[in-house]
């Protein structure tokens, strides 16, 4: 392969892996939008989402890679694996708001986040402690399908990657602009006590914005399976961090900007090993995740600034 | 005022009530705090002669140096509230700082320029095949302060970037510098022999001892580290320096206009906690006598926040008894409870119960004190500020004396005559976004004069104090007091030049005493450093009783409202008693200018008539006072002088009378058909 179709597929790679913080990085602003809160649960509510979808898709019985689905088989597949996952982890969500966070809301500082740290290592080793330390083969019924285009591959779990990853934001971008619950979201993002006084249920934002972003993260959880056929329980570490540069890089609280930095997100990572050295990429997402919280913390699109005030 | 400045409880009653106590507590508290402290000392020097098992004296020595490191991370979170998420890199760096420096991981080819190290014992020429090489060789013993030092300096230089940042943001942050450290040192091989770790680490040698891979004598130099770090904690705590943090930790805004530097005092809790954090990884590294990155990552962090969360974020005991107790937890507690449930398992023959392994779910068991901690006793086991019980009923429902204000105590800068205008403002305007909320304002303060602003809500007066302190860089036009222009100064040295002010929402940092809040008002006259706080120097003692005699002379100007609360919270207070207690720490400042943001704002008739009297007559005693007052009583009574801003413009001047009859004034007060009438 030639150096530039070598660049170009990994493009390609990182516009997957993008797509994928894309979601995760979601359910980061969603909750930092309307409560001010850094959620380190979410890094192990989508690592326990994987394990969700790995049990929906065996449990129709689809073990390995061997399994390839077609037609209506598949979609129906599909479907019920990303509907189980998605309920799965939003529940989590919500009950990690309910019984964690509600009972904080108010308190000064950076309880509610310490907090999330606990309840993500409490995630983090109820599976390490039940499931194993040992990587899960995923269940992937997705049948093997290549498309070339010059020196590039395509695959079709990558089209399908792209597809549901829109399809998602689309939804929840014209949830957020066009819904009543979505108006109430946006305006306790603006100003709680102000929405408060104008009759929004605050509460019930909250829940919402929990319940959304957990089950992005669910999603992106299941395609984060079905793309590595594999998971384990250190996958959300990595993938929740990254997916939170995403969304400081973004701009924390704005919609669009956790798109855009998940996608950025995922070409640094796959450009910058390709061109720099895979072992150094953790060093340059992380100074990246410094550098703009210094130097430009309202990112590229955001409005609230992590500055002081 | 003498006997005003004594605590209550003295005299026939005091005596009889501590005669009945038991005999310990007829100690002195200091005594007590003694007392325990060299038992505890005692039985720690004893364990290992009366504990022989080398297994379980080398478990203590880990168990103390992560107390140490609990200590370190609790000068940065528990004292200035900074939450840092990757301290373990500068364990890391402390680390690696004795182990390149005393072991065979570096060996450059042997010149000249080593000569002089070889006289002073730092490095070794080993004689080798292919030439000479360098053995570096430093002593453990001088390493010790170089790698805090060392580390120090990396705490500086990651901290400086996260100044600017709210909380969460600078730990994540600091989050991501602990990300990138062990990353670096698994990635330069040359330097930290990478992934594999390093090897042949020096161990130590004490006058010519060896200490080898035997427990005990690094069991005795962690006890000592960790009883220098506790005495360095403690003396900290209680000085200017540990004041300066609380503040800044309770309110930063508020700490920069009381005349702490932030930026100074933030930097200086990252370098002193990271110190801890470097001198202890030296005395880790020497005892493992290897180090590899995967010791210093995340999870490291976060036990060493789980220790300080458990045992209480700001005590010093606190969290070494956290740290000590989750240790011993992790080595001992956790693989005893397990043999008895597999003994307990083979005895009613039950497989899965023999099967457990409860060391395995340490890290699950941190998660769950985080989130008990946090949702039910965010205070930790032992916590910082002890519980002052409430006053007694008779205290609470006495007559309310009103304090002389005949003379000020300490405060003998105001008292000189000086004439003229003590602040003159030219052309101030001040622009937010595209509103200006001050518009080329003109104003001057005569010396001892009272200046009363006022005008409607939005007017741009709290925007004028505001800019007048520091708080507003973004400005343009002059601000000068005492002839200095001061419009570029940061709060903390407008504070110094001798202007003070409360806020119109009342800035008190809620958590420290009464007394605490208003020494911290002292801040800028008080000089004791770091070395001074930790050295207790008969200079600094003296300062720091002087400090707190005159902070309860300042208290008693209000009579009975403050001194009996004074080691109470300052949250605990009511509306009243805040408002008073700001006006006590601005006046600990000894301003020469004294800005009142709505000082009356919430009190009832009398407490209103009590607080001008007694502002009339501070400013008898020659404090020149600006304030802004809604209560148009109030501001006839007190001001030589009245400044009606509205929208931004001065739109009136002169004498209350004179301005209470102004047509503009009073359109708009109470509108335009109000004036027409």
């Amino acid at each position: 392969m030639s150096e530039t179709s070598v660049l170009l597929q990994q493009v390609v790679n990182g516009l997957s892996l993008g797509a994928m913080y894309a979601l995760l990085a979601l359910g980061f602003t969603l909750v930092y939008g309307i409560i001010e809160l850094i959620n380190f649960a979410h890094f192990n509510v989508f690592m326990v989402s994987s394990f969700v979808g790995m049990w929906a898709l065996q449990f129709l019985g689809i073990y390995g890679q061997s399994q390839a689905l077609t037609g209506f088989a598949l979609a129906g597949v599909l479907l019920f694996a990303f509907f189980a996952t998605m309920l799965a982890a939003g529940v989590l969500g919500v009950a990690i708001e309910r019984f964690s966070l509600r009972p904080l809301r108010g308190a000064s500082g950076t309880t509610g986040m310490i907090t999330t740290i606990g309840v993500s290592y409490i995630l983090f080793n109820v599976i390490l402690l039940t499931v194993g330390a040992g990587s899960q083969n995923f269940p992937d019924p997705l049948p093997v399908a290549r498309w070339h285009f010059g020196g590039v591959t395509v695959q079709l779990k990558e089209v399908l990657i792209w597809g549901v990853a829109l399809l998602l934001m689309l939804g929840l971008q014209l949830f957020v602009d066009r819904t009543r619950l979505g108006k109430a979201m946006r305006a306790t993002a603006q100003d709680a006590e102000a929405a408060r006084m104008m009759g929004v249920n605050v509460d019930r934002v909250v829940v919402t914005a929990f319940f959304l972003g957990s089950a992005l993260a669910g999603a992106a959880a299941l395609i984060f399976g079905l793309y590595y056929d594999y998971t384990s329980f250190i996958v959300g570490y990595t993938a929740g961090l990254r997916a939170f540069t995403a969304a400081v890089l973004g701009g924390i609280g704005s919609v669009t900007g956790a798109m855009v930095g998940g996608l950025l997100i995922g070409l640094i990572e796959t450009l910058g090993g390709q061109l720099i050295a895979v072992r150094w990429t953790d060093v340059i997402i992380f100074s990246i995740l410094v550098l703009v919280l210094v130097f430009a913390p309202a990112g590229l699109l955001g409005r609230a600034s992590p500055t002081k005030s | 005022m003498a006997e005003i400045g004594k605590p209550p409880r003295s005299g026939v009653a005091g005596l009889a009530l501590r005669m009945r106590a038991p005999p310990l507590a007829r100690l002195s508290p200091q005594l007590r705090a003694r007392f325990g402290a060299a038992l505890v000392l005692a039985a720690a020097l004893a364990f290992p002669i009366l504990h022989g098992n080398d297994a379980d004296i080398d478990a203590a020595a880990n168990a103390l140096a992560f107390a140490a490191l609990a200590l370190g991370l609790n000068i940065v979170v528990g004292f200035a509230g900074l939450l840092d998420l990757g301290y373990a890199a500068f364990f890391a760096i402390g680390a690696y700082a004795y182990g390149v420096a005393a072991s065979w991981q570096v060996q450059p080819a042997w010149n000249g320029f080593w000569e002089p190290f070889q006289w002073l014992d730092l490095v070794a020429r080993v004689h080798h095949a292919g030439g000479d090489v360098v053995h570096f060789q430093v002593s453990f013993w001088l390493m010790l302060p170089i790698s805090a030092a060392v580390a120090a300096f990396f705490g500086v230089l990651f901290g400086a970037p996260t100044l600017r940042l709210k909380g969460d943001y600078l730990a994540i942050v600091t989050l991501g510098f602990g990300e990138i450290v062990p990353i670096v040192v698994r990635n330069t091989p040359s330097l930290t022999n990478g992934a594999m770790g390093l090897n042949g680490v020096a161990a130590p040698h004490f006058f010519g001892y060896d200490f080898g891979i035997r427990a005990t004598p690094y069991y005795y130099v962690a006890v000592a580290l960790v009883a220098v770090l506790m005495l360095v904690s403690r003396r900290l705590k209680d000085s200017r320096v540990g004041r300066a943090w609380m503040a800044i930790r309770e309110d930063e805004i508020a700490a920069a206009a009381m005349g702490v530097n932030p930026v100074r005092y933030k930097l200086l809790a990252f370098a002193m906690g990271a110190a801890f954090a470097g001198a202890t990884g030296t005395l880790y590294v020497a005892k493992l006598q290897t180090a590899t990155p995967e010791m210093f990552m995340f999870p490291v962090s976060v036990m060493i926040l789980v220790m300080i969360v458990f045992g209480g974020m700001g005590s010093v005991w606190g969290v070494v008894v956290g740290a000590l107790l989750l240790q011993m937890l992790q080595s001992w507690f956790l693989e005893d409870l397990s043999s008895w449930l597999h003994a307990l398992g083979r005895l009613v023959h039950v497989a899965w119960l023999q099967r457990i392994e409860l060391a395995s779910s340490i890290e699950l068991i941190f998660g769950v004190i985080l989130v008990v901690m946090m949702l039910f006793r965010r205070e930790g086991l032992i916590p910082a500020t002890r519980r002052t019980p409430a006053l007694a009923l008779a205290e609470q429902s006495a007559q309310p004396t009103r304090g002389g204000f005949d003379h000020l105590p300490g405060i003998g800068m105001i008292t000189q005559r000086e004439s003229g205008r003590l602040l003159e403002i030219k052309d101030l305007t001040v622009n937010f976004g595209g509103l200006a909320a001050l518009r080329a304002v003109d104003l001057a303060v005569p010396a001892h004069g009272i200046i009363a602003v006022i005008g409607p809500n939005g007017s741009g007066k709290s925007t004028l104090f505001n800019a007048v302190t520091g708080l507003l860089p973004e400005h343009s036009g002059t601000i000068r007091f005492a002839g200095e222009e001061i419009g570029r100064l940061k709060p903390h040295q407008v504070l110094e030049r001798g202007i003070a002010r409360t806020f119109q929402n009342i800035r008190l940092f809620p958590n420290l005493s009464v007394l605490e809040n208003v020494t911290i008002g002292m801040h800028a006259r008080l000089s004791t450093g770091t070395v001074g706080a930790v050295l207790r120097l008969p200079r600094n003692r003296r300062e720091e009783a002087e400090a707190r005699e005159r902070a309860r002379e300042i208290l008693a100007l209000f009579g009975n409202r403050l001194l009996p609360r004074a080691d109470h919270v300052a949250g605990s207070l009511s509306y009243a008693n805040r408002r008073r207690t700001e006006i006590a720490r601005a006046l600990a400042s000894q301003p020469k200018l004294l800005l009142l943001d709505e000082p009356t704002a919430g009190m009832n008739p009398a407490e209103t008539l009590e607080l001008a009297e007694q502002i009339k007559s501070l400013n008898r005693l020659g404090l020149t006072i600006m304030l802004i007052e809604h209560k148009l009583d109030v501001v006839v009574n007190l001001a030589d002088k009245v400044v009606v801003l509205d929208h931004g413009e001065k739109i009136a001047e002169g004498p209350p009378e004179t301005v209470r009859r102004n047509e503009e004034v009073i359109r708009a007060y109470l509108g335009r058909s109000a004036a027409l009438a």
